[in-house]
């Protein structure tokens, strides 16, 4: 495979990680302009663990979604309180105190006589465990693909479970919701808590991937973007962000002669769909659509 | 693996890298001479398979600018990239190291359109960050 | 069963229930009237816990649930309805019930786990004699949002019902219905009371509270102004001028 398309797919898997995220808390009704925290959290617990620590990958993407996890838990015990925009606004405040918070974080050990780790500003350089270990680009792409089919197999579980329904419950009328026996506060902050720990593992992934983070990554553009592709591609499938992504990186990308201008587009798509679907592509009409179709079909081929 | 000489080797050299990118006549082209040589020794890394390619910090994996290969030049251990960029601003140039030593080494730079591009020194105060 | 104790709340300079005493017993229809803005569907929010109390208390066999938030009322058996129809639209027939039916009592406190991420096997059979009962089996599968008003309705009784709950209260359940409807939720209550669920009813429709109710309470102002058997609250002159107003007791 060309190395290019390696390139974009893995960044295609890598950012659908922070869009489920994002979209698990659409599920329950919340705007959070503020995932990139937990990817942050992530890509520097999973490197710092890897690089500095000599931990195996899976032992550090593992560290690195259960910081992210238990950061996006204690934040969201006091801001899922609010409700809204105050929630968003609350959000993306963290977002950027975590970013700020990278900016003055130094750790470093020097390992083969050079200075390796976190060093403010300047980012987290030399996360180099792929080279180390001889994992080639196209292996690194199926790892991604191989988590992130995980995580959707999750999803679609999580749906057909009452949990799902719950989460659904919940983002559609909330008081409703406590009168169905759903101890809502609980199960935003473990809505909040699995979001968090999805972008942990995306931030480890995009750690190790390009080898290199820095604070600047983290910056709010990153969180609205992972927010928007769940708007766009639609809130009634996990597969609706993953279009989102295709969306953007793929199609739009793909289209070199737009260049430039292609945040424009982006944002104009967006406020088109927001309009005209505001639920995105993929909403929860067309999705019951397509399953009720799905079945009457399996029906047909049974009788 | 780590028996393999060449994953040896991998493991013994590290590689440094320096970059410098000169504007070119089309707008926000570029061609970048990267000098690599053993972190250790200082000695030039020559005949080493060598692509560029690029990311913006402030939009990750938002622009897919297709890596190119350097081919080697004139100066023992430095190669030449032609790459075109999306937008001014600062880019993290990844520098894909592959054939007799694989690995990646990445360098921010910031590029504005007809000057020449350096990294961005961590000693040097950091320019007011880019709105987009 | 049920009590209300001094039951009072103001929102802001409202009082939109004052001090209000009323006991529901053991599988009873107690019918809750009054004009409208008299604080009947106020109550009902109360009793469920949906905001807090200004002052008064909620016991429920005998225990006070006044601090108790509105999903631990549903596991100790209050289910209700709304005047305003509220489902869950974007969720089929079935789901709506699903999440309900496991909240009520007859699972106790199971782990986590299982009850959130167990199988529907067990639920189905449940579910589908509930819809049965309401004639709604046909649109299981159908999202609720794409139900016709009196489907909405009923699925909204439905759903009260999954829960097994032993108290529910309607609110307004026979609003917008026609009278054949009416008479079908009249029997559906009386079935209700026979199975020994205690209801609490909140209607305008008179002649339904005076059919189904085993006692009647009067709300005017936020003030319970008369309790008693459906023909003497109807002979009470109290009631009369705060549904005519002062010109029938001059």
């Amino acid at each position: 495979m060309d190395d290019y398309l390696i390139g974009v797919l893995s960044n295609v898997g890598v950012i659908s990680f922070i869009a489920l995220s994002a979209y698990l808390l659409l599920l329950i009704g919340e705007i959070s302009f503020g995932q990139q925290a937990f990817f942050a959290i992530g890509a520097y617990a999973a490197g710092i663990a890897t690089a500095l620590w000599g931990w195996p990958l899976a032992a550090g993407l593992a560290w690195g979604a259960a910081v992210a996890g238990a950061a996006a838990v204690l934040v969201g015990v006091p801001t899922l309180r609010l409700h809204g925009l105050y929630f968003a606004i609350a959000t993306l405040a963290f977002a950027e105190m975590v970013r700020l918070l990278c900016e003055l974080f130094r750790y470093q050990i020097t390992i083969d006589g050079e200075p390796t780790g976190p060093n403010g500003a300047d980012g987290f350089r030399n996360i180099r465990y792929i080279f180390e270990n001889d994992i080639g680009p196209l292996q690194f792409l199926v790892l991604i693909y191989a988590l992130l089919a995980a995580a959707l197999l999750g999803f679609m579980l999580m749906e057909r479970s009452r949990l799902g329904v719950a989460f659904r419950m919940i983002g559609e009328d909330v008081a409703l919701a406590g009168l169905q026996g759903i101890a809502v506060a609980r199960f935003k902050v473990l809505a909040a808590g699995l979001a968090g720990a999805l972008a942990g593992i995306g931030g480890g992934l995009y750690a190790h991937l390009t080898t290199y983070v820095e604070p600047r990554i983290f910056d709010v553009m990153l969180g609205v973007h992972s927010l928007a592709y769940g708007l766009i591609g639609g809130l009634g499938t996990a597969l609706g962000p993953l279009l989102g992504v295709l969306i953007d990186i793929g199609l739009l990308e793909s289209i070199r002669s737009l260049a430039g201008y292609r945040m424009i587009i982006f944002g104009g798509v967006v406020a088109f769909l927001l309009i005209v679907r505001p639920r995105g592509l993929l909403d929860e009409t067309v999705v019951h659509y397509v399953r009720r179709t799905w079945y009457q079909i399996g029906r047909g081929r049974g009788n | 693996m780590a028996c393999l000489p060449g994953s040896m080797q991998a493991a013994d050299i590290r590689a440094k890298a320096d970059v410098a990118c000169q504007p070119t006549a089309g707008t926000l082209t570029y061609v970048c001479t990267i000098r690599l040589t053993d972190s250790r020794t200082n000695e030039p890394l020559t005949g080493i398979d060598l692509s560029v390619g690029a990311d913006m910090p402030s939009m990750p994996m938002m622009h897919n600018v297709r890596p190119v290969k350097a081919t080697p030049g004139r100066e023992k251990g430095t190669y030449q990239a032609h790459i075109e960029l999306e937008m001014a601003g600062e880019w993290a140039l990844q520098l894909n190291l592959s054939g007799k030593l694989r690995d990646r080494l990445v360098q921010v730079l910031r590029f504005e359109d007809g000057e020449i591009a350096r990294e961005i020194s961590p000693a040097a105060p950091r320019p007011a960050r880019q709105k987009h | 069963m049920l009590e209300l104790q001094g039951l009072t709340k103001h929102f802001g300079g409202v009082r939109a229930v004052e001090k209000v005493d009323l006991s529901v017993a053991q599988g009873e229809i107690l019918g809750l009237i009054g004009p409208n803005g008299s604080g009947k569907s106020t109550i009902v929010n109360l009793i469920c816990g949906l905001f807090p109390l200004t002052d008064g208390r909620v016991l429920l066999h005998g225990t006070d649930i006044s601090d108790l938030p509105p999903h631990a009322r549903v596991t100790l058996g209050i289910a209700r309805t709304f005047q305003n129809i509220r489902l869950f639209g974007q969720l089929t027939v079935w789901q709506n019930l699903w999440v309900a039916q496991n909240s009520g009592e007859q699972f106790g406190q199971e782990n986590f786990l299982r009850r959130w991420l167990g199988g529907s096997r067990r639920a189905r059979g449940e579910i589908d004699r509930t819809l049965e009962f309401f004639d709604l089996a046909h649109k299981s599968d159908e999202l609720a949002a794409n139900l016709a008003f009196g489907e909405q309705r009923r699925l909204e009784f439905a759903r009260a019902l999954a829960a097994k709950p032993s108290l529910v209260l309607l609110d307004e359940p026979a609003a917008g219905m026609n009278a054949e409807e009416i008479d079908q939720l009249d029997r559906r209550i009386r079935m209700l009371r026979d199975d020994g669920v205690t209801i609490l009813l909140i209607e305008h429709h008179v002649e339904l509270v005076m059919s189904v109710a085993d006692r009647i309470a009067v709300l005017n102002f936020g003030q319970k102004i008369a309790e008693g058997a459906p023909a003497d609250v109807q002979a009470n002159p109290l009631v009369r001028e705060a549904y005519l107003g002062t010109a029938t007791a001059a």
